[in-house]
C-alpha cells in the first residue's frame, strides 16, 4: 500500500512550496509580516505556535484561499494566483487557471466541510470527475480504495452527518487525496475532535507522512509532531521566529518565545 | 336568508365556460410570471453578490423600490401610466396563434417586477445559509467560483429557498385576483361580472373563494411532494405532510427546512450524535 500520489508534479526539481516576503493584513492589522520558507519534496513541516500567530493564515495562502497583500509564493514551481503580465506587472490570474492550481494542492479543514447534500463516496469522486474529467467509473474505484486506506469502507453510502468526527476528518483526508494532490495542506486538523478521535486521524496522517507525501500541517498535537514531523516552524506575531528539526527545536529552544510557548503546551 | 343553492352548486360543480376561461388564465399568469420572476430574481440576487459595486447599488436600489410601493400602484404605472404619456403602450399581441391581450401582458410584467425583488431576497438568504467553509472547499479541490456555485453551493441552498419560495408562489395565485383593476378577465373579475349582472354576490364570491382554495391546497400538496423529493434526496427526514400545514398542525419540533439551515453549523461543532 502507501502510494498515495500518483500525481506528475510540474516541476520535479527544487522546493515544492517557495514562500519569500509574504505579508497579509486584515484592514490594519497585521497578520503575516514577511514569511520566508521553503518547503522540499516529500517533506513534513508542522507550524506551530500560539494562537493568533498567523500559522492558519499563512497555510490558507499556499493555496490563495487568503490572497496577500505582499510578497511571493510560488507552489510546483508557479506562482500561486497571480503572475507577472507581459509588462512585467503583478496580476491575478483568471479563476480558471487559480482553480487548476489548487487542484494539485489538497487542504483539509478544521470543521472538516465535506458536503452534506452527497454520500461519503460522492464526496471523494465528485471533484476528480467534475473538475479533472476523470471518469467516473475510475473516479470511483479510486474513491473506493482510498475510503478503504483511511478504514472506512463500510461507510462509503453513508452521509457525512451519520458520521463520527473522527471518521469525516478521515473522510476529508481520502477527499483532498482523490485529487491525486502533489501537496497535502492540515489546518489544525484534529482541533475540532473530541479526544479519542484524535488517534485515528493522526493515524491516517503519519500513513501519509511514510508514503512520502509532502505535508504542511497546523497542529497543535507535540507528540505527533515530534514523531512524524522533519521540521517544525514556530511561528510568533505573523514571522517566523525558528526553525528546525523537532529534537532541536523542543529540547534546545533558541528563541525565547519559543520556550514560553513550549513550556505551555509540552 | 335568502341563499340561492341552486345556483351556488350549479356555478360551483358546472361553472360557465367564461369563469373557466378565468380560471384558466389565472393559472396560466401566476405560473408564468412565477417562472420569469424566478429567473430575474436569480439574477438580481447575483448582481447584489457581484464584485462590481455599480452592479450591488442596481440591486439594492431595484429591491427597495420594488418591494416599497404596492403592486396595484406598479401595475397601473406599468399599463395604463406609460401608455398614458406615450412611453410604451402594451398591444394585443399573437403568439402562436393565441391571442394575449395588452392587458395580460402588463399583468405579467407587473407580477414578475413585483415578484422578483422578493424572490431575490429569498435565493440572496438561501445562499448566505449554506456554510462558507463549503464554498472554500469546493475552490480548494480545484472548482471554479461557479463550479462551486453550481455542484455545491446551490444544490445545498435550493432546500432552503424552496418553502419560502413555494409560499411566494401560493401568495402569487392569490394576489392576481388584483388584475381586475387593469381590466384582466381572470377567475375574479369574470366572477365580479357575474356578480353584477345576476345579483347572486353571496354565492359567487363563494365559489370563487372556494376555487382559490382548491388552487392553493393543490399547490401546497405539490410543494410538498417537492421539499420531501429534495430531502430524500439529501437524506433527510419527510417535510411535514401537506394536511397537517394546510390546517396549521405543524409539529412543534424544528420543521425539517430548518434542520437542514441547521445542518451545517451542527457539522461543525458537534462531533458525536
Amino acid at each position: 500500500m502507501n502510494d498515495y500520489t500518483v500525481a506528475t508534479p510540474i516541476e520535479t526539481r527544487g522546493p515544492i512550496v517557495r514562500a519569500v516576503g509574504v505579508r497579509k493584513s486584515f484592514g490594519d492589522r497585521e497578520i503575516l509580516s514577511g514569511i520566508d520558507v521553503e518547503v522540499e519534496r516529500g517533506e513534513v513541516v508542522v507550524l506551530v505556535g500560539a494562537s493568533g500567530a498567523g500559522k492558519t493564515t499563512f497555510l490558507r495562502t499556499l493555496n490563495r484561499l487568503e490572497p496577500i497583500d505582499g510578497g511571493e509564493i510560488d507552489v510546483n514551481g508557479e506562482q500561486i494566483g497571480q503572475h507577472a503580465n507581459g509588462k512585467g506587472r503583478l496580476v491575478e490570474r483568471s479563476a480558471r487557471d487559480l482553480a487548476r492550481q489548487r487542484a494539485d494542492i489538497g487542504f483539509v479543514f478544521q470543521h472538516f466541510n465535506l458536503f452534506p447534500h452527497m454520500t461519503v463516496l460522492e464526496n471523494i469522486w465528485h471533484s476528480p470527475v467534475r473538475v479533472k474529467g476523470e471518469k467516473k467509473s475510475e473516479a470511483v474505484g479510486y474513491a473506493r480504495e482510498l475510503l478503504a486506506r483511511v478504514g472506512l469502507a463500510d461507510k462509503a453510502d453513508a452521509r457525512p452527518r451519520s458520521l463520527s468526527g473522527g471518521q469525516q476528518q478521515r473522510v476529508a483526508i481520502a477527499r483532498a487525496l482523490a485529487m491525486r494532490p502533489a501537496l497535502m495542506l492540515f489546518d489544525e486538523p484534529t482541533s475540532a475532535l473530541d479526544p479519542e478521535m484524535v488517534g485515528e486521524v493522526l493515524a491516517v496522517m503519519r500513513d501519509l507522512a511514510k508514503a512520502g507525501m509532502t505535508m504542511i500541517i497546523v497542529s497543535h498535537e507535540m507528540g505527533f509532531t515530534r514523531e512524524v514531523a522533519d521540521r517544525v516552524i514556530v511561528m510568533d506575531g505573523g514571522r517566523i521566529i525558528e526553525s528546525g528539526p523537532p529534537a532541536q527545536v523542543f529540547t534546545a529552544p533558541q528563541h525565547e518565545r519559543t520556550r514560553q510557548f513550549l513550556s505551555k503546551v509540552l | 336568508m335568502t341563499f340561492d343553492w341552486t345556483y351556488f352548486w350549479q356555478s360551483l360543480l358546472t361553472p360557465s365556460e367564461q369563469f373557466l376561461n378565468g380560471l384558466a388564465l389565472t393559472i396560466i399568469i401566476s405560473v408564468v410570471s412565477m417562472v420569469l420572476a424566478l429567473v430575474l430574481g436569480l439574477v438580481i440576487a447575483l448582481m447584489g453578490r457581484s464584485r462590481f459595486l455599480p452592479l450591488r447599488i442596481i440591486a439594492s436600489l431595484y429591491v427597495w423600490v420594488i418591494r416599497g410601493t404596492p403592486l396595484l400602484v406598479q401595475l397601473v404605472i406599468i399599463y395604463t401610466g406609460f401608455a398614458a404619456v406615450g412611453l410604451f403602450r402594451f398591444e394585443d399581441a399573437d403568439l402562436a396563434g393565441v391571442l394575449i391581450k395588452g392587458a395580460v401582458q402588463a399583468s405579467i410584467v407587473g407580477l414578475m417586477l413585483h415578484e422578483s425583488a422578493y424572490i431575490s431576497e429569498i435565493v440572496r438568504s438561501g445562499l448566505e445559509s449554506v456554510e462558507r467553509g463549503q464554498n472554500e472547499a469546493a475552490l480548494s479541490l480545484g472548482h471554479t467560483p461557479l463550479g462551486a456555485m453550481r455542484y455545491i453551493v446551490v444544490p445545498q441552498a435550493i432546500r432552503i429557498m424552496v418553502p419560502p419560495l413555494g409560499n411566494s408562489f401560493n401568495g402569487l395565485m392569490k394576489t392576481t385576483s388584483v388584475l381586475s383593476i387593469i381590466g384582466v378577465a381572470e377567475m375574479f373579475q369574470v366572477g365580479s361580472t357575474m356578480a353584477s349582472s345576476t345579483f347572486k354576490v353571496f354565492e359567487i364570491y363563494l365559489v370563487i373563494a372556494i376555487y382559490y382554495l382548491v388552487l392553493t391546497t393543490v399547490w401546497t400538496v405539490a410543494q410538498t411532494a417537492i421539499e420531501n423529493s429534495l430531502n430524500a434526496r439529501a437524506g433527510l427526514p419527510r417535510a411535514e405532510s401537506a394536511w397537517k400545514r394546510l390546517f396549521g398542525l405543524r409539529s412543534r419540533k424544528a420543521s425539517p427546512a430548518q434542520a437542514t439551515a441547521e445542518t451545517s453549523r451542527v457539522l461543525q461543532t458537534d462531533d458525536a450524535y
